[in-house]
């Protein structure tokens, strides 16, 4: 799985979950398109999804400081990371 | 401090008879029937006596933004459409609106049923960790009993108190009421008050097992409910939303509001006993209270809104409630009779009905009242309409556990 994969799916997400077309990487998601509390916990269960696995407690909670669309990507890409070394 | 007088600066009802003062205006002038054939719901429906259901027919356009909709249920919609109307009606300025000094008192009998429907599937079939994840972050902020009033919340900014009675048929009076007092004591400056009740088959089945719903007029579903005539048979469950504005009297003034009427008083009471039969000591003491709260006399009041559910007991006990405490002076119509119960939406709709009544100068009749039963005869029944100017007027309302209500409302003159 590339970055560029993840940046598709959330962008994918974000459509369909959030109306949110293209959301620009580093605007501050809940100034810029309304993002909130509400929509972060359906972005989670979303995320363990596409990676196919439950995230933990102290995973989710490492979530809640993300603000951008690029922290969500790195976010990914991280949990990604950790799953693919897990599994090696 | 003195109490503070309390007006109604706007109105506005999604209601069996239409959506808006001038489609309301024509149903209740030319006795048009919002209760229509009870739809089909693939859950229980089927075994439902009653096939009859005061039916929202009218398609309403919504146009709420995303990050609205994710916490609503149909219940919700409803209830921000009228909010919304109300809000745009009273002209009342944004800093305002979100200040602190107008609160929100709105509710609903269950909150959304419709969504709650969809969480027991999920629980009823949950079989593994996928399908309980189906239950979505939002469920319970949809599906709960004040799911109206914080969504108007949230909606438009408005960040002063919430009140949110649940008190089935007495639940958007009792919005009124204490929205009233919440003006009338300074403790706020307005006060958006009102409730709504989503289509909801599982409320009829209640009703239903209850035998206290209409079944004799299935298949002539305008036919029915029969306030106060003989051949009544029991009530037409409905849905709707209705919503006010509450705005202390001298604020409304100075700005130039519209308005609509004043209220003048407000009285609640339980009848501390069994919580289905109706209480004419209770509902009695409601009517009195309520006169005594205005500070008027009997004789002032010119129009009652009876609760008139049509049921057998019910509309007895009322006429003679109404008989005992304002005699046969005061003409008395029956609402329902146009939509059925309206559940948690019902007192407001009805004192929307009023305020459009008093604005208008006419008094509708109680629609099929053709044979009115001997035992609700000591009445004042309109069965015609009639032009007539309405001054004072008493809204009442009762619901099942035995809550009371009585709102009085004069036009401003």
């Amino acid at each position: 799985m590339t970055r560029q994969d993840i940046e598709n799916e959330v962008r994918d997400i974000f459509l369909r979950e959030f109306e949110v077309e293209n959301p620009e990487l580093d605007v501050n998601l809940r100034e810029a398109y309304g993002f909130d509390s509400i929509d972060a916990i359906d972005l989670l269960l979303e995320i363990e999804k596409f990676l196919g696995s439950e995230l933990t407690r102290d995973e989710k909670k490492q979530a809640m400081d993300i603000r951008t669309m690029r922290q969500i990507i790195d976010y990914i890409e991280m949990l990604a990371e950790k799953r693919h070394a897990a599994q090696g | 401090m003195t109490d503070r007088r309390v007006v109604i600066t706007a109105c506005s009802a999604i209601s069996p008879i239409g959506h808006g003062r001038d489609k309301i205006v024509e149903s209740l002038q030319k006795g048009v029937s919002g209760v229509k054939t009870l739809r089909e719901d693939e859950l229980i429906g089927r075994f439902i006596h009653s096939r009859v259901y005061g039916t929202v027919s009218d398609p309403i356009e919504y146009d709420f933004k995303r990050q609205h909709r994710k916490t609503m249920g149909p219940v919700a919609y409803y209830a921000c459409q009228v909010a919304e109307e109300v809000l745009e009606q009273s002209g009342l300025p944004n800093e305002f609106v979100t200040g602190g000094r107008l609160g929100i008192a709105f509710g609903s009998i269950h909150g959304s049923p419709t969504v709650q429907r969809d969480i027991y599937k999920i629980f009823l079939g949950a079989k593994d960790k996928e399908t309980y994840q189906k239950i979505g972050a939002v469920d319970y902020l949809k599906s709960m009993v004040h799911t109206t009033a914080v969504n108007i919340s949230k909606m438009f900014g408005i960040t002063g108190r919430i009140i949110s009675s649940g008190t089935a048929c007495t639940t958007s009076s009792q919005s009124i009421g204490f929205g009233y007092e919440a003006v009338k004591y300074g403790l706020q400056d307005a006060m958006l008050c009102g409730g709504a009740d989503e289509y909801d088959t599982i409320t009829v089945a209640v009703f239903d097992n209850l035998l206290a719903c209409s079944t004799a007029f299935n298949d002539q579903p305008e036919k029915t409910p029969r306030p106060f005539d003989r051949a009544r048979d029991g009530l037409v469950v409905a849905e709707g939303a209705g919503a006010v504005m509450l705005e202390e009297y001298e604020f409304a003034k100075k700005r130039g509001a519209p308005i609509l009427g004043e209220v003048i008083g407000f009285a609640c009471n339980s009848n501390g006993g069994d919580l289905i039969l109706p209480n004419l000591e209770g509902i009695t003491k409601t009517l009195q209270l309520g006169l005594e709260n205005a500070e008027i006399s009997a004789s002032e009041v010119d129009l009652i809104s009876a609760h008139a559910t049509a049921t057998k007991m019910g509309d007895i006990i009322e006429a003679q409630a109404i008989g005992t405490v304002f005699g046969s002076n005061p003409h008395v119509v029956a609402l329902k009779s146009y939509m059925g119960h309206t559940m948690a939406a019902c007192g407001v709709i009805e004192t929307i009905l009023t305020l459009y009544m008093m604005q208008e100068n006419f008094i509708a009749p109680t629609i099929n009242l053709e044979d009115i039963d001997e035992r609700c005869a000591m009445v004042r029944h309109v069965q015609k309409l009639i032009e007539h100017p309405v001054t004072t007027a008493a809204i009442q309302n009762f619901a099942f556990g035995g809550v009371n209500t009585s709102l009085l409302i004069r036009k401003l003159t």
